[in-house]
């Protein structure tokens, strides 16, 4: 069992390993004069398989900075961040904080944001399924109540904000759209969420973006509703009775005491 | 010094079982397709690690495609070959989707894919010693026990091999599976990449296979890559099955008998109606008589 071990450990670390030959895994092959080349076929697998779930979650940073150069950062940061999970339906939860460490992205800082963007409507589609409050339960809750009561957001629910026009510029690359976005455009606040079986990304206002973070943080719908309108005296709260408790955003109505 | 070998049940209840007919594995671009023109296909294979969210649309799909369809879960991540021991919360998971979606049957690879505290996501080659068929027959003998039922163990593609193996490949399968009870899955294009890479004879790595063990067949395309002065045959389930693998699905039929056998097409996915081609050529070979079946009895 040592043996198997060490070997397996051995070909992992040459797996991970730049370009260089792996001398101590090459002495463990039946050596035809093309050992290397061989042992170059899983080192390829290995970055390419990896490579390619990194693709599929990140079309847009892809697009954004080309084919190429997405190809090289994504071998970078498989070497450093190797699959931690059997499953790789959400591999590169890290990607946004390595693409922010990249000297030679300094000139796009909007790109981490688009990343922390697609891996939450990636983790959306995948989170588990809830049903959505009805009329029904609001109305029976009664007005005092919910005042106080706390919202159960929808599993899938993700808040970002960034200093750039966030969801401009993603929205730009969804449809192979050249239109320019001007940086001038300033911050975005963007919800993304999945209620039933499409992932759905918007973006928010202010004032709904400060409402949704304090609910989905476990505050009342009161104290929700307070740091709205003082940070955005202008908030529409009808909107939020009207549509939003009710669009699949919450999936249940709390009103015993905070737990945790 | 013959160890008891358990019995378990291959399959659950009779509308689960795999047909002797062709089958593809599933895509995610094809669900609609499938799902709107019930494509007359024998079965569906997935990889369950692709299901192993806590929801979402993938698994509503799937349950649809189950309403219609035999299923059988090929599992890519278990890493059965591994010195590390087994993951019991994937082990769990996989039983949770296996009670959910009672598939007809359940496979994975001779190969390991666990070696440090990161996973390769590729299928490595084994070890062929005493003390790793050892490991492996643990593993195997865990994940049945967890299950509750016999899985299949699929022959890998490869590219290089150990000085230390001391057991030729297909004997340390068969050995495997007997001494774990469970079955095989024969990859035909496995076979063909595998033999061509490091010129065996495909006559003498099929000899030890006994046809009672083989419960599944796997056929897909491959790469052919020139290297200077050799060429290296990759696994990449890119591409249709090449016409040599045709010839040994031909040969392997003969041999042993008349098994369910799948289309895998994983890398450049063709449009829904390739992939039936495929199905159909497979089909054509497999139940020589088919054609005349489907003309006696329409619908």
């Amino acid at each position: 069992m040592q043996i198997l071990a060490d070997l397996q450990r051995r070909f992992c670390d040459a797996l991970r390993a730049p370009e260089t030959p792996p001398e101590e895994l090459l002495a463990e092959l039946i050596d035809d004069g093309h050992a290397l080349a061989r042992f170059d076929v899983y080192r390829n697998n290995f970055i390419v398989l990896n490579g390619d779930a990194l693709a599929e979650m990140y079309p847009s940073v892809q697009r954004l900075i080309g084919a190429q150069a997405f190809r090289l950062l994504a071998t970078a940061y498989v070497r450093r961040h190797p699959p931690r999970e059997r499953a790789l339906l959400l591999y590169g939860a890290e990607f946004a904080e390595f693409l922010r460490e990249i000297p030679e992205l300094a000139a796009l800082p909007y790109l981490p944001d688009v990343a922390r963007l697609e891996y939450a409507w990636t983790a959306a589609y995948h989170a588990a399924d809830a049903t959505p409050i009805t009329q029904a339960e609001v109305t029976r809750a009664g007005t005092e109540t919910l005042a106080s009561a706390r919202l159960k957001p929808h599993p899938s629910l993700r808040l970002i904000d960034s200093r750039y026009p966030l969801y401009r510029i993603w929205q730009n690359n969804q449809h192979e759209s050249d239109d320019l976005v001007s940086l001038d455009e300033g911050p975005s606040r963007v919800i993304v969420n999945r209620p039933g079986r499409q992932v759905e990304v918007r973006e928010a206002g202010v004032g709904e973006f400060v409402l949704m973070r304090a609910l989905h943080a476990g505050g009342s719908v009161q104290h929700a509703l307070a740091q709205a309108i003082d940070t955005d005296p202008e908030f529409d709260l009808s909107d939020f009775f009207s549509r939003r408790l009710f669009d699949g955003t919450f999936v249940a109505i709390n009103n015993k005491p905070k737990e945790e | 010094m013959m160890e008891t070998v358990k019995v378990f049940p291959s399959g659950p209840t009779p509308d689960a079982w795999i047909p002797t007919r062709a089958g593809v594995g599933l895509k995610a671009q094809h669900y609609a397709n499938v799902i709107e023109q019930r494509p007359d296909l024998g079965w569906f294979e997935v990889h369950p690690e692709n299901y192993m969210a806590e929801g979402g649309p993938a698994l509503g799909y799937l349950e649809r495609i189950r309403m219609d369809y035999p299923l059988s879960l090929h599992s890519v991540g278990t890493s059965l070959g591994s010195h590390r021991p087994l993951d019991r919360v994937h082990l769990s998971r996989l039983k949770a989707l296996v009670e959910r979606f009672q598939p007809g049957l359940v496979s994975e690879h001779l190969s390991w894919s666990h070696g440090r505290d990161w996973f390769t996501h590729d299928l490595l080659p084994l070890l062929y010693t005493e003390a790793s068929l050892q490991n492996v027959v643990r593993h195997i003998d865990e994940v049945q026990e967890t299950l509750g039922r016999r899985i299949l163990i699929e022959n890998p593609s490869s590219y290089l091999q150990f000085k230390r193996s001391e057991i030729p490949e297909s004997e340390f399968l068969v050995e495997a599976a007997r001494r774990s009870g469970a079955a095989l899955l024969l990859d035909v294009n496995n076979v063909y990449v595998s033999c061509m890479n490091h010129s065996w004879d495909i006559a003498a790595y099929l000899a030890p296979i006994g046809a009672e063990l083989v419960g599944e067949i796997h056929l897909a395309g491959h790469a052919v890559q020139e290297l200077e002065g050799f060429t290296l045959r990759i696994d990449d389930h890119g591409s249709p099955v090449a016409p040599a693998v045709w010839e040994l699905y031909r040969l392997c039929i003969d041999r042993f008998g008349q098994v369910p056998t799948l289309i895998e097409w994983d890398s450049n996915v063709p449009d829904f109606a390739q992939l039936m081609q495929e199905a159909n050529l497979a089909e054509r070979l497999l139940i020589p008589t088919a054609e005349t079946l489907s003309h006696a009895n329409p619908g």
